[in-house]
């Protein structure tokens, strides 16, 4: 008997005691109950990964579990790549989890909330620490990691569907503190089901064309859809699966439903959730459907161009430290779906290698992303945690107060940029390698689109930087802008240790992806089939090898290289500075003028200025200055007000129509409804004639 | 390629240089080794030696070429070029601008204001001759003093 479903058991027995224990519990025990079930179902989601990326392969049916199709379980290499991650991030996260709603925090998370009075219990009962939410919170890991192991539709879309429900409601968890969290659930709830809708369609009809709801009769019975059904059913699905995976312009409930969840939610939603569009796209695109034509991939490829440098610009101007982490997501998930899209680009074009090497890329930056990710968002709720402050400009000087925290952000935004020795850069060089290599495909679409996506990479990572720079510099560095930053604590011990587990992985990730390289492989080829030698492996010295384009790279070599360099240009000036002289203690050079304000620092604002004008026909900010006068004259002025925001330009053009036109609708329909009893039977008479009409004449 | 051609078509426009100043290097100055970074400093004056110090840097008294140059921060400078009378907003910001030059530092005094207050000596604003608020270690006479003296006083620090 295989580990696989032993291993799946345990996850899922887990799973429901931790949800059963969060209900009957007393308080006290409750959160550290719950965090060590959820982390027990993490860790036994990541040994099903792991087992099954050493290819082993594990199915299973119970046809009488679920009503109508019954359940359909299967773990193969694609899914267990999922699976490890996400049981690696559940785990890590549930650890941080504990000390986050364990006892009360510093400050309450908002600025705009009241204050605790005496009968006002902390967060530690309300919020995620609370009931409710912490019986939700193992459902959703559990959740999150049986995902990819459905291997029928039925069974996919009711998992899916209590991931979507389980995440809302978490995200949900302080709607009692801030009403904006209310709103940020109402567009998640309604985007996340848009998305089911399209799911159901484009499954239906596939599974109504292919004969079978089954993954296995899907994949023998795709090639009997007629060209234009598959196209359907592929663009349905791909709009669901990129939405969740908050690729633009389904992406509205991303930058939401982020910042307004309990940070330990934020980094799970943001670190595996979306990770689960990528994979059902890669599963029904390649694996179910098939491969299929150019233009399915072209156009994944354009939705993550756009994403990418779209998400990375919003988060570039953002000032909210929590939103500028959740639109780097959307970018990080546009990167992905270049390399998918490229990938299927290949694939249609017949060359095996080279799309097994853009997928990948594309898996391996599904890994980075997911690592990083979490580190940012557990650093940056310790930040909101300790301060109650989201907003970078007001933030600032915790290197000082929170070190610990400083440190873990600093590497998970090192991860972010893309530059070496971060994490991120490994999955990007592999990304443009395989891009550029690509070239030797034939095909005008391919030559045209190719350097537009190089371009596209390089501009989105160098964006990054900027953003990342302004949030680490603006953030955690100069001083304190506001009292409550001024009073940050460390966090408590549990945080960091969480958070540290995530650091390790980053590390991990940095130094030695050759290590999963191996897994990598595996997966890959379970989703494209033989490789042909086309994905990285591991190279002797823990580097990266591409058999097929021959290029190579050691990141731990660039890794000791860099630290060397570093150290050495910040140690050699001190020790010859050592033997010379003395040192001399002065005064901060200030102009002369006296000690610097904490109002004159740079602030987030500021610093995304100058990037804005160079984007400014794309962002398009909205800037109004209302100029008062004295009474007397009106050229004095007595006060000046200057307003400024950079909106979702793409929610404002393509969202606000919609919904004002929906809003017209509804208003139009109320007159067919105007409380008589006559038109209404009407109503079902008249439906039910319609229906009779249409059965006779045989449509 | 139309600089490098005006270049040479208009050759060296500086002044022969003058022979040395006499008194030589000043003993501080000795450890500078011929190149001192300086730092203007004005505190208070009419801005006459502020024209004559900028016509001591220009292509025709070039005084960079004796090894003087002009920076932007006192944490750069060796000398301190002060000029006009200290006034009371000018003073602590004075002070602090030497406390923030690396030893060794010279202060020179540009001008009759910076030496004895000159022109302005016993305005309601003014706190002081140079001397009165930071210790000058050498002065340059003149109300404003001529490029040339102010050259003369840069070499004898600079030593060339
Ligand atoms: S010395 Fe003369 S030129 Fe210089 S600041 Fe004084 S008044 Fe002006």
């Amino acid at each position: 008997m295989s580990a696989i479903p032993v291993a799946l058991a345990t996850a899922t027995g887990l799973g429901g005691a931790g949800a059963l224990a969060a209900l009957v519990v007393p308080h006290r025990a409750r959160v550290p109950l719950v965090g060590a079930l959820t982390a027990g179902v993490g860790a036994a989601g990541a040994a099903v990964g792991v087992t099954a990326l050493t290819g082993t392969h594990w199915s299973a049916e119970f046809p009488n579990v679920l009503p109508l199709g019954g359940t359909y379980l299967a773990v193969d290499a694609l899914a267990g790549w999922f699976m490890t991650i996400a049981g690696a991030v559940v785990t890590a996260v549930a650890v941080y989890g504990v000390g986050y709603a364990a006892g009360r925090p510093a400050r309450r998370p908002a600025p705009e909330c009241r204050a605790p009075g005496p009968g006002v219990p902390g967060p530690g009962v309300r919020g995620l620490g609370s009931r409710g939410a912490q019986a939700v919170l193992p459902l959703f890991a559990l959740s999150l990691l049986l995902v990819p192991v459905a291997a029928s539709v039925s069974t996919f879309l009711a998992l899916w569907e209590a991931m979507a429900l389980g995440s809302l409601l978490l995200v949900l968890a302080d709607h009692r503190e801030r009403p904006a969290v209310r709103r940020a659930g109402v567009w998640y709830a309604v985007m996340t089901h848009l998305g089911l809708v399209l799911l159901l369609t484009g499954f239906a009809l596939f599974a109504a064309d292919a004969g079978g709801e089954t993954f296995a009769a899907l994949r023998a019975g795709a090639h009997t859809l007629s060209p234009g059904v598959r196209g359907l059913v592929f663009v349905l699905v791909a709009l669901a699966f990129t939405s969740k995976a908050g690729a633009v312009p389904l992406h509205t409930w991303l930058p939401r439903a982020y910042p307004e969840a309990p940070d330990p939610v934020s980094a799970l939603m943001s670190a595996t959730m979306v990770n689960l569009g990528v994979y059902g796209l890669v599963r029904t695109g390649f694996d179910l459907l098939g491969g299929g034509t150019a233009w399915w991939w072209l156009g994944v490829l354009a939705l993550g161009g756009l994403s990418a440098v779209y998400g990375v610009l919003q988060a570039a101007m953002a000032s909210d430290l929590k939103r500028l982490v959740a639109y780097s997501s959307s970018e990080n998930m546009g990167l992905v779906l270049i390399g998918v899209g490229a990938s299927g680009l290949f694939a249609a074009h017949g060359d095996r290698p080279q799309a097994a090497l853009a997928l990948a890329a594309a898996l391996l930056h599904v890994v980075n992303h997911s690592a990083f990710k979490a580190l940012l968002f557990c650093a940056a709720g310790s930040v909101v945690r300790a301060t109650g402050l989201r907003d970078l400009d007001r933030l600032g000087g915790l290197r000082a107060r929170m070190p610990w925290t400083a440190g873990l952000f600093a590497l998970g935004a090192l991860g972010a940029v893309a530059l070496p020795p971060g994490n991120g850069f490994v999955s990007e060089w592999l990304l443009l390698q395989s891009l550029i290599h690509g070239l030797r495909v034939p095909g005008v679409a391919v030559a045209v689109v190719l350097p537009l996506s190089v371009a596209l990479v390089a501009l989105s990572a160098g964006i990054a930087a900027a953003a990342f720079v302004k949030a680490l510099g603006v953030g955690f560095f100069a001083r304190p802008r506001d009292e409550r930053a001024a009073a940050a604590r460390e966090a408590p011990p549990l945080m960091l240790v969480g958070a540290g587990l995530l650091a390790v992985g980053v590390v991990a990730l940095a130094v030695a992806p050759g290590l999963f390289a191996d897994g990598l492989g595996r997966a890959v080829s379970a989703a494209t089939g033989p490789t042909g030698g086309g994905a990285p492996r591991g190279g002797g010295e823990l580097g990266v090898r591409l058999a097929d384009v021959s290029a190579r790279m050691s990141p731990l070599w660039v890794v000791a290289a860099l630290t060397a360099a570093t150290l050495l240009a910040a140690g050699l000036p001190r020790l010859l500075a050592r033997r010379r002289r003395r040192r001399v203690h002065a005064r901060l050079w200030d102009c002369g003028g006296g000690a610097p304000t904490p109002r004159m620092a740079y602030t987030a604002t500021s610093f995304a200025e100058p990037l804005q004008r160079v984007f400014d026909d794309v962002l398009a900010p909205e800037q109004d200055v209302d100029i008062t006068p004295v009474r007397e004259s009106a050229y004095l002025v007595d006060r000046v007000r200057f307003q400024r925001s950079v909106p979702d330009r793409i929610e404002h053009r393509l969202y606000e129509p919609v919904l004002r036109g929906l809003d017209r609708a509804g208003r139009a329909a109320r007159r067919l409804a105007n409380g008589s009893v006559h038109l209404y039977l009407g109503y079902g008479f008249a439906g039910l004639v319609v229906l009779l009409l249409a059965l006779t004449t045989g449509w | 390629m139309g600089l490098l051609r005006k270049i040479r078509a208009t050759g060296r426009v500086a002044e022969p240089a003058p022979p040395r100043p006499e008194g030589g290097v000043l003993e501080k100055a000795r450890e500078l080794g011929g190149s001192a970074q300086v730092r203007c400093v004005d505190a208070g004056s009419c801005n006459g030696c502020e024209i004559e110090i900028a016509a001591a840097f220009n292509p025709l008294h070039d005084a960079e070429r004796y090894g003087a140059r002009i920076v932007a921060s006192p944490r750069h400078a060796d000398v301190a070029l002060v000029t006009g009378p200290v006034t009371r907003n000018m003073a602590e910001p004075l002070r602090r601008t030497v406390a923030a030059m690396a030893e060794p530092r010279l202060v020179v005094a540009v001008g009759d204001c910076a030496i004895d207050c000159g022109e302005f000596a016993g305005g309601h604003g003014v706190e002081g001759a140079v001397a009165d608020v930071v210790p000058v270690d050498l002065t340059v006479p003149g109300c404003p003093p001529e490029p040339e003296a102010i050259v003369a006083a840069l070499r004898r620090v600079t030593g060339r």
